[in-house]
């Protein structure tokens, strides 16, 4: 039997069914890992949490990124990618509690390794990047980040990461979300037609 | 500036790009995952984009509208390299023709950003970030599935193997090297080829794939006089199929 589809593409292919096919078992999982994508939308802008991304290494997840969650024009300057197993994820808090204020207000003062701190400011929004610290493991990097970014306002949720588990797209190729800006023939705006739809259906009445 | 020259190198870039712009579109709705349903679906859009500014440019010299041209002519009209207009094949043989054909073209209008001619040259900067874009995707996923199984590493050989004398054929002389050399408009195939032969091969040795010898190769050469496969017309049939239903109907 030949594959029928609504695609007249597909039926064109003319793909021969076999009857067992669905039947073949898969052998456990055969997923990729998963890594974080963030997404800066302009310059001086902080890195903002898009999404996941499954891919079998850093510089595929760089590519899957950047076709799912990067937007060309003036909607992207960098994204970066992060192994998910590489972020370190705090409690989360409720009823406007400081993560904060659940952590030791006393980091060692070993700055051996660079981290850079994502705040949750509100739930059900993306995690930002606030800024970097210098300290000598996680937990020591969630006290650094107190003392440096711990302000009014409550934050819900920590993620920390070591910076040098952040591939991120290099400053001199920005441009590859530049496009000509003349691409009328793909705007569904240039399309103009209500009116003839309106007489289409005046003529049906 | 000799026009002659100039239409002949935009003709041929432009028709390179519409076609396989167009190939490249008929991988909507089929990718083998969905991000590279969505990149060359996007690439598609990029071609036709970059075609369309050079047939603007052509029409600037006194040739037909871009829609004439793009919609209006027979294969043997065309100027493009055999290597666009080969069908899709699956998804290796795509795969190999986009990287081979993209490092041309990254080669190529860096080039061009220095042109005398100067609507080429800003049009070549334009362009730039898209074509890099281009070339970044193709080589990752070189690089990837060049080393990656038994299966992927002998179906991306298999089709670098057949594409290379048609690839080779994207550097067939026009009439007019000289003059766009001597004018400073092109610095001409030859100079292209020889770059995007160490591209090629820099990529390449990321992999677990041979380059062809190709001093061995004899290159499919026609198409930038008008000489193609059978495979271009049906293509242009179906192209311009809208198009032609009402050639005068403003959209």
């Amino acid at each position: 039997m030949i594959l029928k589809s609504l695609d007249p593409r597909v039926t064109r292919l003319s793909i021969e069914l076999s009857p067992d096919e669905s039947s073949v078992a898969k052998d456990g999982l055969d997923q990729f890992e998963t890594y974080e994508a963030f997404v800066q939308s302009k310059e001086g802008k902080p890195f903002e949490h898009a999404g996941p991304v499954h891919a079998p290494n850093e510089e595929m997840a760089f590519l899957f990124a950047k076709e799912q969650y990067s937007r060309r024009g003036m909607f992207c300057n960098a994204i970066c990618v992060i192994k998910t197993e590489n972020i370190k994820v705090s409690e989360y808090t409720d009823n406007g509690q400081d993560i904060y204020n659940l952590v030791t207000d006393h980091p060692s003062g070993n700055e051996n390794e660079s981290f850079e701190i994502f705040h949750l400011m509100k739930r059900g929004k993306q995690h930002k990047h606030e800024g970097s610290v210098l300290a000598k493991d996680f937990d020591d990097a969630m006290a650094m980040a107190k003392k440096e970014f711990q302000s009014d306002k409550p934050v819900f949720n920590v993620w920390i990461v070591k910076s040098a588990h952040i591939m991120a797209s290099e400053d001199e190729d920005k441009d590859i979300w530049d496009t000509l800006k003349e691409k009328q023939y793909r705007e569904a705006t240039d399309y103009k037609a209500a009116d003839k739809i309106k007489a289409f259906k005046e003529n049906q009445a | 500036m000799n026009t002659e020259a100039l239409k002949d190198l935009l003709y041929k870039m432009a028709d390179d790009q519409l076609i396989l712009g167009h190939r490249n579109s008929e991988w909507t709705g089929f990718g083998p995952l969905l991000e590279e349903d969505i990149a060359f679906s996007s690439m598609a859009q990029d071609k036709v984009g970059q075609s369309w500014q050079i047939y603007k440019l052509l029409n600037e010299l006194g040739e037909s509208d871009p829609d004439t041209v793009a919609f209006m002519r027979n294969a043997e009209q065309f100027h493009n390299c055999q290597l666009v207009e080969l069908p899709n094949g699956e998804y290796d043989f795509s795969l190999i023709r986009h990287f081979l054909f993209d490092t041309a073209e990254m080669i190529r209008f860096n080039h061009l950003a220095t042109s005398s001619y100067a609507p080429l040259a800003l049009l070549a900067k334009k362009i730039k970030g898209e074509i890099k874009y281009h070339t970044m995707h193709a080589n990752i996923w070189v690089k990837q599935l060049g080393s990656a199984t038994e299966e992927s590493i002998i179906r991306l050989q298999t089709s670098l193997d057949s594409a290379m004398p048609y690839a080779l054929g994207i550097f067939e002389s026009s009439k007019f090297e000289k003059e766009l050399i001597s004018e400073g408009i092109f610095r001409g195939e030859e100079t292209v080829k020889s770059e995007w032969l160490t591209q090629v091969k820099s990529i390449l040795e990321h992999t677990k794939l041979t380059m062809p010898n190709i001093e061995t190769i004899t290159p499919v050469f026609g198409g930038r006089y008008g000489k193609h496969t059978a495979h271009l017309q049906p293509l242009l049939d179906e192209m311009s199929e809208v198009f032609k239903e009402d050639p005068t109907a403003d959209w």
